[in-house]
This record gives C-alpha cells, structure tokens and sequence, in this order.
C-alpha cells in the first residue's frame, strides 16, 4: 500500500464515540463502519484528504450505493444503443447520412436539493452541468429540457412554492439562454407533496458521428499523457455538493448548506463549449485520441480518478499546478470542490500545446473570467494507484480501483399500506345550469385552468426556444418538441418527458409503467419513432423501506414498460441509455415527495416535414378518438377538482399500447393526420379542448363532440385519463386510416367534426354537455398557470 | 469600391464572448449564396475583405453595465466602423443591434449615442421574453435590408430578448427617421395591422419600431431574428415544408445589394 507524508486519522484506534463526533466535526456523512470499511479496503488509516475523498465517492449521489443492484434490472441493450449509461451520456442511433452514423447523445440529472436552498443557482448549475455531460462526449449541444415539480401554490406553503418556481424558472433561463441552447421540452406539476423538496430535473441533447465520440475514459497508450483541467479557477464553492444532495433536507441546516451549491457562470461557459468545439475539431485533423469528463460531483478526483480507472491507469495529480481564486485551500477542498464551468482531458503531450493555446490564447479565457485558463496539473501513470501531491507532499496514495469502485448495499424492502378508495362522485349537472358550481361547463373550465394543466406559455416565453435556428416544433405546440437533427437531413429529434405524481401515489409500479407509456405517446404523436429512454428516479430515503419500496417498483415499472411496449419493428425493448437516482427527497419531518420516475423518451423522424401539431386546422375535419374510455380516475384532475385521490390509476394493456402507437405514427408518416394529441391529464375534454386552442393559445375552430359512443357516465368519458390519442383527419382519409388501425388490431371511434361556429359543444345523443365559447377555455387555460406563480 | 477578383459576396459573422446566434446567422449568409466567416472579437484578421459584417444575438460580455456596451467599445469595433462608414454593410441582429445604438452608429444622425434598447415593458413576461410576433416592412430598397421585401410586407419572426424597446429622449428624433425613412421594419399583428398594444407591440417600443437603418441604409440595428425565420419549417404551426420563409430576404437583400453595388 502506498504511503502519504501527512498525518493519518486513527480510526483503527477511535472509540466509536469519538469517531463518530469527528466525523461530524469534519462535515463528514460516513457512517462508522463505512469509515472502518476505508481502513479495510486501503489496508491501513487514511489521511483527511483520503477520507473526504470516500466520503463522497461512497455518498449515494456518487456511488449509487443503495440504487445500483436494482438499477441492473433495466434494458440497456438494443441495437440502435451506441453508448449505454456508463458514461457521462448516453447515446442512441439517429441513422445514417451519407454512410456515417450518427447518434444521438442524452443525459437526465436532477439538482432538486440546491433547488430547493437557492433556486435561481441551484437551477442555474443543473442546466450548467448537464451541457458539460453531453458536451464532453465529442458532441455539438442542441437541446435542453426541465420536468419540474412545486409545492402547492395555493396550499399552506404557497408563497414559497410560488418563490421556489419562480426562481427555478429565472434560473432555467439566465443560464440556457445565456449559453444559447434551445429549451425544447418540460413539464411542471404542482403539489403538496413537493412543499419541503421540489425538483428539478434537467435533460440534455446532443448530436455527433458514431467515429468522433470522446470517451470519459483515458485512450489507449496513454501512460505519460497530460491531465489538463480547464475552466474556472478552482475555489471552494459546491464543496462536499454530492455528498449535499444524498442528505435530507433540514430546514435549519439550510443555511450551512448554501456553500455547497455552486456557482453558476454561462457567460464564461458559452465561451468554453466554443473553445472546446475548436478542440474536437483539431484533434479531429490530427487524429488524436483524447479522453474527456466533465468535473461535477467530486471536481477534480472524481474526473482524474474515472478517466484513469476506467482505462485501467493511475494518475499523478500535483494541486499546486491547479489554478484557483482563493488563496490557502485545504488540498482535500482543491481535490473534491464543485468548481462549475470545468472539464478535465486526458491529452498526449504532443497536442497538449494545441490545447493550451486554443483556451488559453485564441478564446482568451483569463480575459473571459478572472484566471480562467487551461492548465496541465497531472500525468496518466501505469501504475495503477491514485497518488496526489499538496506543496510538496503526498496527501493521498491509494489503488485507483479503490477509489472509483464504490460500495453498495441491499437496502431493504417494504410494501407500505396503500389503503385508497374510489369516491362515489355526484354527476356534474348539464349545460343548461351554467352558472351553478357543479355544472359541465364549470368543472371543464375548472380543470382547463388546473396549474397543472393549464398552459405553460408563460414559463416557456422565459426560455429562449429557437437560438440555434433548428427548432421545429416548441414546447407547448405538440405533445413532443422537435429540433431538426443538422442541416442538410431531414431528420428530426423528438424530446418529451413525462411522469404523474398521483399515479405514482396511487401506485409506484403503474405510475412508472404510465410514465414510459405517456412520454412514447407524447413522441408519437408528432410522428417521431419512440428511440430510447432516459430515467431521472426521484425518491425518498432509501433508509426507510417502505420509500425504497417504491423506488424498487418504479424501476420495475420502467423495465416492463420499456421491455414490453417494443422498438418498431422489432422485439426489442425501447433501451434507457442515461439517467441518474435522487434519493433523500424528503423533508426534516420525513415525508417523502410522490415517487417520481421522471422518463424523457428520444424519438427519431425521418422526415421532420411530416411532423404535426396538437391545432386544430381546419374546419369540417373530422376528430377521431383511439383508446377506450375507462373507468380508471384514480390520480385524475378531475378526482383532484374534487379533492378525491381514487384508487384505479390508468392501467396500460402493453399490447395495446404498443400498436396504438405505431398505429399513430404510421398515420402520421402516411400525411392522413391534421392533428393529434395525447389523452393525459384532465381526459379526453382537456385534449380536445387543447386542440382548439392550439399551443399559442389562438385557436378560432371549434368541435362538435357527440359521447354516445361510450358507455360510461359523461364525466368519466370526458375525464378519465386512460391511455390514447384524439386526432383530426379530412373525411377522404377515413378509410385509409382505418385501414392501419386495422392492421394493428384496433379500431378508431368517431367523435364529431371539426366547426367555424367558434364553440366547444359536446352532447350525448339529445342531451346537451357542455357548450363553451372558444374564448372562455381560452381565458381558462392561459390563467391557470400565471394566477399560479403570481 | 469594387473587391476585384471576388465572385460572392463575404460577410464577417463576428462573436464577441456571450454571443450566442452566430453559427445559424452564418449559415443563413451561406444558404443565400454569400460566403461568410466567423470572426472572433480578438481577430487580428485585416477586416477590408469583407463586404459585410453581422453582429448576432446573445449576450455578448454577459450584458455587464448595459447590453451592448462593452462590445460596443471594443478595439475591433473602430475598425469595423471604418468599414460601415466607406459603405460596406453593417447588420445588428438582436444583441447585436443593442450594440449598434451603443455606438452610436445607430440611428446615426450625429456624433452621439442618440437613442437607447430600453428594458421591455410587457404585461406578461418581466425581464427576458421569447415570442413569435410580426413585422412590417414599411419601404422597398430604401436600405441594403429591404431591397427585396415589397412595402408593406408581413413577416414573421421572433423576438428574444429582455431590453428590446426602442427609446429616445430626443423629442424630434423620430420625427426625423420617419421623414429620412430610416424605420425599416414595425412591430404588426399577423395582418399587418400596427397597433401600439401588446402583444402586437412586444416590447413597447416607440412608434413599433422594431428595425433601424442609418440615413445611408448601410448599417441597420434589427431586435427580432430573422435567422430563426428563414425557412418554413422554422415558423410555428405553418406547414412544415422546406421552403424558404420571408425573412431570409433580409439575408438575399444583402447579398443584392452588395452584388448591385460592390462586385
């Protein structure tokens, strides 16, 4: 074992007592016997800096320790998988263009807990980091997306739900539109259950060809290779930020916990994305094999260990060659601060001048940021141990594997009582008593200005959602964005995430399962192709079993989901190639948020000019309705309107789901569609209603509905949220389009027509629904959400 | 002022730190037959060989003090000032414009910086705003911008920033670029109509200017962005061919220009 020249902490001697108060002393979250398990592992007592360097690989955040096991269950495997999530990205076919392929590189991370304690940084820094994850893969950065979750805005803590989203969304914003990527897709729900512990989860697209991909591991032959870090200066901001967010949030810890959150800087950060463009392009005219990380949880050891393990080296890292902005830093506050704006590359000494110079001189970084810069700190050793210097002495010296392999544990299980029941609700009174609460016409206006269905426009109009000139459909226009892939292709890249938190309540299992399904629909039905998946798991505390339950069914949901509604034409699962676990979402009073399996679906277009809108677009087309009406309420707006819960959350035929969705896009391929839309929340009234109006919010067709297909009460035809699709076709096309629905076993109900009367009339044979002018769903839809954050 | 020996018109994108629309204006130039170049603010390039220069979009030196200032005073901008004043074409997307009326270039009637991009006033959205809205193109060929556009002309495009208003405590001043016909483009609904009410007028801008030229039409500072416009597949809810959309003109209106009068 090797040996360091700084003084050892005795853990070997300690009482427990003390042991545990000098962990707390050092804000060090290692449990007793994790500490002990150090000693074990590297065969002797570590020194400060080894200890706080455990501490965070082996924080859940880091480590995956209490995840791992379960997370094995999930596909990862199918053909069009170019790069599964073992990198900092993963990454799908798009296809080939001019015999290249090319694949599309995804990542999903959350920052819910610096969201939570500085929501404009906190927010800010997730957009930041995720950029970094897919950018240091060798790709161009085209796209962003945010599925978000507040607190009630009109429950007990509302004001600072409203302040906790309002930031978020600033923050969001100051960063993506400062750095120049196109917020393409989000979703956001409020509930009460998000009060203490909001979340905020972030995704990110890239594009590049299968040949140019960096690796966040070392290259061949790379012993003697420079480690270069580039970026901001080091200082101490964001330190111990892993080990932050697998804690629970303590309301009067906050305060402490502000320093671990970083700093965000997008101005230096759209400077260096440029730089390290000009990098790839270089290295790509020498033919240079480099090695790439981005510097998140961990900075600096996290990055150098990961590429050097990972490639089977070692490292030798000198902190003094690190350029920092604070004078005397502790070496383990050097080694593990969460610095942002920062990438580590493995480079061979020959073109490390080309790298330094293109920083350094051509982008100017010092004039950029104050000592900002690129800057050789260390080299890529055979000898596979992980060994750094501080002024002239060595502070850690330990076999690199023991570094980078983490722990695990089998956390235990436990199925906690579930005990909800379906309400036995009054049916709405017709049309003729609109002024009366509990009329049609006031419930639809009702759940059409929920916050949570209500349009976002206003959240969106904060995004820059066009920079980049490639996008072509923008969130809120249709159930999926879509950008277009590169110039001169017509491929286009579809990006929706998804996830019911009610479902989720009701049932972890089916609200993961309907999570999958939805985000496929929501990719569907603009006609993209449902590629591949990516998972954000937010939970509560693994500690608990009755929490890690329903983290272990969420898992199980998307494996069933993802294996069973397959790739088209193929057996294959739709494969989850990114993601990331956030546990301890919970309280200091140890309530835990609503699971929340966030699912972002990739899909791929061949022909983006096919592609279409939720809008209705003309008037005399015909509406049609695919996927039967149910009684399944559980989780529903219309439930929530009415203070219910319900028991019966969608269930998902994943037969059906499969063939409902490729019945859609082969529609939509074939130009048989005017519109379409998913059928989620607030039912088949809300789509429809959605159609009229349009993502802009101007629609002037309405629709004249008849529900005498169904054989449900008309509240539960109009606002059960089981699985479909609503879409608009010319009358010449009905056959042709029943012609496909026929070929995948399924049939299509007619719904109404399409109408210039400016009316949203829905009836069941002789008795009138629901009649609203277009300009009341309208005043309905677009208030929810603002009224919400005001 | 021929360019001897030069067949399409060359235009310098140019990327100050922040900006962040400049591969897609690029490309633009390109697509309407102009070479054009990314120029990077500390170029040490002789900028002579260039017909045109655009400053893109973004958020150059993270608008410290004021957007546009810094850039507005940066060494590279004399020499691209020299250019603008022997006649070579000077366009200010966005940002870009913000840094125009910073140097004064814009509107351009005296020494002075006459006019200002003041914080939106807007109902909906405080601070930074991204919405699709419509122009109108008020004259034809009156500057290297609108060579290509008929009067009254409707366009849509969108806007995407948070100090967009144009502004002047100048009394007479718009009095002025009225009667020079230096106000290119104004703010209208999607028939053409201008009314000086949001949404129509998104940013309350004076008069709902949305574009200005210089009195000699080679410079103009433009807050909307015709990069994101310029092809059908770009226009919310149109149908999505590939055709090209209206506000490429602007782009096909430089190259004209430059090949009427300097090739």
């Amino acid at each position: 074992m090797g040996d360091v020249d700084t003084d050892l902490i005795d853990i070997k001697g300690m009482e427990d007592a003390n042991l545990s108060a000098f962990l707390r002393k050092n804000a060090i979250s290692l449990t007793i016997s994790e500490a002990k398990k150090i000693v074990e592992l590297i065969g002797r007592n570590p020194s400060l800096t080894e200890l706080h360097m455990f501490n965070i690989q082996w924080s859940e955040h880091s480590s995956y320790k209490s995840s791992r096991h379960i997370l094995k269950m999930l596909p990862t495997k199918s053909s069009n998988v170019i790069l599964g999530p073992i990198e900092d990205s993963g990454i799908v076919e798009l296809g080939y263009i001019d015999g290249e392929r090319y694949g599309i590189v995804v990542s999903h991370e959350s920052h819910n807990h610096p969201s939570q304690v500085v929501p404009y940084e906190g927010a800010a820094t997730g957009v930041g980091g995720i950029i970094r994850d897919v950018l240091c893969m060798g790709a161009k950065v085209i796209a962003t997306a945010d599925p978000l979750r507040f607190g009630n805005p009109y429950g007990e803590n509302k004001n600072k739900a409203r302040y906790i989203a309002n930031e978020v969304i600033n923050g969001i914003a100051g960063y993506g539109n400062a750095v120049g990527i196109p917020n393409l897709a989000g979703d956001i729900y409020f509930n009460e259950s998000f009060d203490d512990n909001c979340l905020v989860n972030v995704v990110c697209l890239g594009i590049l060809k299968e040949k140019d991909i960096i690796h966040s591991y070392a290259p061949k032959n790379a012993e003697g290779y420079d480690i270069i870090i580039v970026g901001k200066p080091t200082d101490n901001s964001g330190f111990g930020g892993a080990a932050f967010a697998s804690l629970i949030l303590d309301e009067e810890a906050k305060e402490n916990n502000r320093g671990a959150v970083q700093v965000p800087d997008p101005f230096l950060k759209n400077v260096l994305i440029r730089a390290t463009y000009k990098v790839f392009e270089e290295a790509k005219k020498k033919k240079i094999a480099l090695g790439f990380k981005d510097m998140g949880a961990g900075g600096i050891m996290c990055s150098t260990s990961e590429l050097c393990s990972d490639a089977d080296y070692g490292a030798e890292i000198n902190l003094d060659k690190v350029h920092v902005s604070m004078k005397n830093l502790l070496p383990f506050v050097i080694l593990c601060s969460e610095t942002q704006e920062r990438f580590t590359w493995i480079s061979p000494k020959e073109f490390t001048p080309t790298l330094l110079r293109i920083y350094n001189e051509d982008f100017a970084l010092s004039t950029i940021a104050e000592n900002a810069r690129a800057t050789v700190i260390g080299n890529v050793t055979k000898k596979q141990d992980y060994v750094v210097k501080h002024q002239g002495k060595v502070v850690c010296n330990v076999p690199i594997k023991a570094v980078t392999n983490g722990i695990s544990y089998e956390r235990q299980l436990k199925k906690p009582i579930r005990d909800f029941k379906e309400p036995q609700l009054k049916e709405p009174l017709n049309h003729d008593n609109y002024n009366n609460y509990y009329s049609y016409n006031k419930i639809a206006l009702k759940i059409l200005s929920h916050p949570n269905v209500a349009s976002k426009q206003k959240c969106y109009k904060h995004y820059d959602r066009n920079v980049m000139g490639n996008t072509i459909i923008e969130s809120g226009f249709a159930d999926a964005g879509l950008i277009r892939a590169m110039p001169n292709s017509k491929y286009g890249i579809a990006l929706s995430v998804d996830s019911n938190p009610r479902y989720c309540r009701i049932n972890p299992y089916l609200g993961a399962v309907n999570a999958v399904a939805e985000s496929m629909r929501n990719v569907a039905a603009i006609g993209a192709v449902p590629s591949a998946l990516t998972d954000c798991l937010n939970y509560g505390n693994p500690e608990k079993p009755e929490q890690f339950y329903d983290f272990a069914e969420g898992v199980r949901g998307i494996k069933d989901a993802a294996e069973n509604i397959y790739l088209r034409g193929t057996k294959e699962p739709v494969p989850v190639i990114s993601g990331n676990v956030s546990l301890y979402n919970e309280s200091s009073k140890g309530k835990a948020i609503d699971p929340s399996p966030v699912i972002a679906c990739i899909g791929v277009m061949r022909d983006y000019e096919k592609a279409i809108t939720i809008k209705i677009k003309k008037a005399n087309s015909l509406l049609f309705l695919a996927g039967k009406r149910k009684d399944e309420l559980g989780g529903s707006i219309y439930y929530e309107i009415n203070k219910e819960l319900g028991k019966n959350a969608p269930l998902i035929d994943f037969e059906e789901q499969r063939n409902i969705i490729y019945a859609v896009i082969e529609c939509i391929e074939n130009g048989l569609l005017l519109s379409c839309h998913d059928i989620s929340d607030g039912g088949l009234l809300t789509a429809i209603a959605e159609m009229i109006l349009g993502g802009n919010a101007d629609g002037i067709i309405g629709a004249e509905i008849d529900l005498c297909f169904s054989n449900l009460r008309d509240d539960k035809t109009l606002f059960s949220e089981s699985p479909g699709f609503v879409f608009e076709a010319e009358e010449k096309n009905t056959g042709k389009i029943k012609a496909v629905f026929k070929k995948y076993n399924l049939e299509i109900t007619s719904l109404g027509i399409t109408s210039a009367n400016g009316f949203l009339l829905i009836k069941n044979k002789d008795k009138k629904i629901i009649d609203l002018p277009i300009n009341k769903l309208r005043e309905a839809w677009t208030s929810g959400f603002p009224d919400a954050i005001k | 002022m021929r360019l001897n020996n030069m067949k399409k018109p060359k235009i310098a994108v140019m990327y100050f730190p922040g900006n962040n629309c400049e591969e897609e204006t690029r490309e633009r130039c390109i697509e309407v037959g102009m070479e054009a170049d990314i120029v990077r603010w500390n170029s040490k390039e002789d900028l002579s060989n260039y017909h045109g220069f655009i400053i893109p979009g973004g958020f150059s030196y993270e608008d410290r003090i004021r957007a546009g200032v810094i850039a507005a005073k940066e060494k590279i901008m004399e020499s691209i000032r020299k250019e603008a004043n022997n006649g070579k074409l000077l366009l200010g997307i966005c940002n870009g414009a913000q840094v125009l009326v910073e140097t004064g270039m814009i509107p351009g009637l005296s020494n002075k910086v006459e006019m200002a991009l003041a914080p939106n006033t807007n109902p909906l959205v405080t601070g930074y705003y991204c919405a699709w809205i419509n122009i109108k193109s008020i004259y034809k060929k009156t500057c290297a911008y609108n060579h290509l556009y008929d009067e009254n002309e409707v366009i849509a495009m969108p806007i995407a920033h948070g100090e967009g208003r144009f502004v002047t405590k100048d009394k007479e001043l718009a009095g002025k670029l009225i009667k020079n016909k230096q106000i290119v483009f104004r703010y209208c609904g999607n028939n053409g109509n201008i009314k000086d009410e949001f949404p129509i007028n998104p940013n309350g801008s004076i008069y709902n200017i949305a574009a200005i030229s210089n009195k000699e039409g080679n410079v103009m500072a433009i807050m909307p962005h015709p990069e994101r416009a310029s092809w059908q597949w770009q226009i919310p809810e149109l149908k999505k061919g590939n055709g090209m959309a209206s506000a490429i003109k602007v782009f096909e209106s430089m190259k004209n220009y430059i090949e009427e009068r300097m090739i």
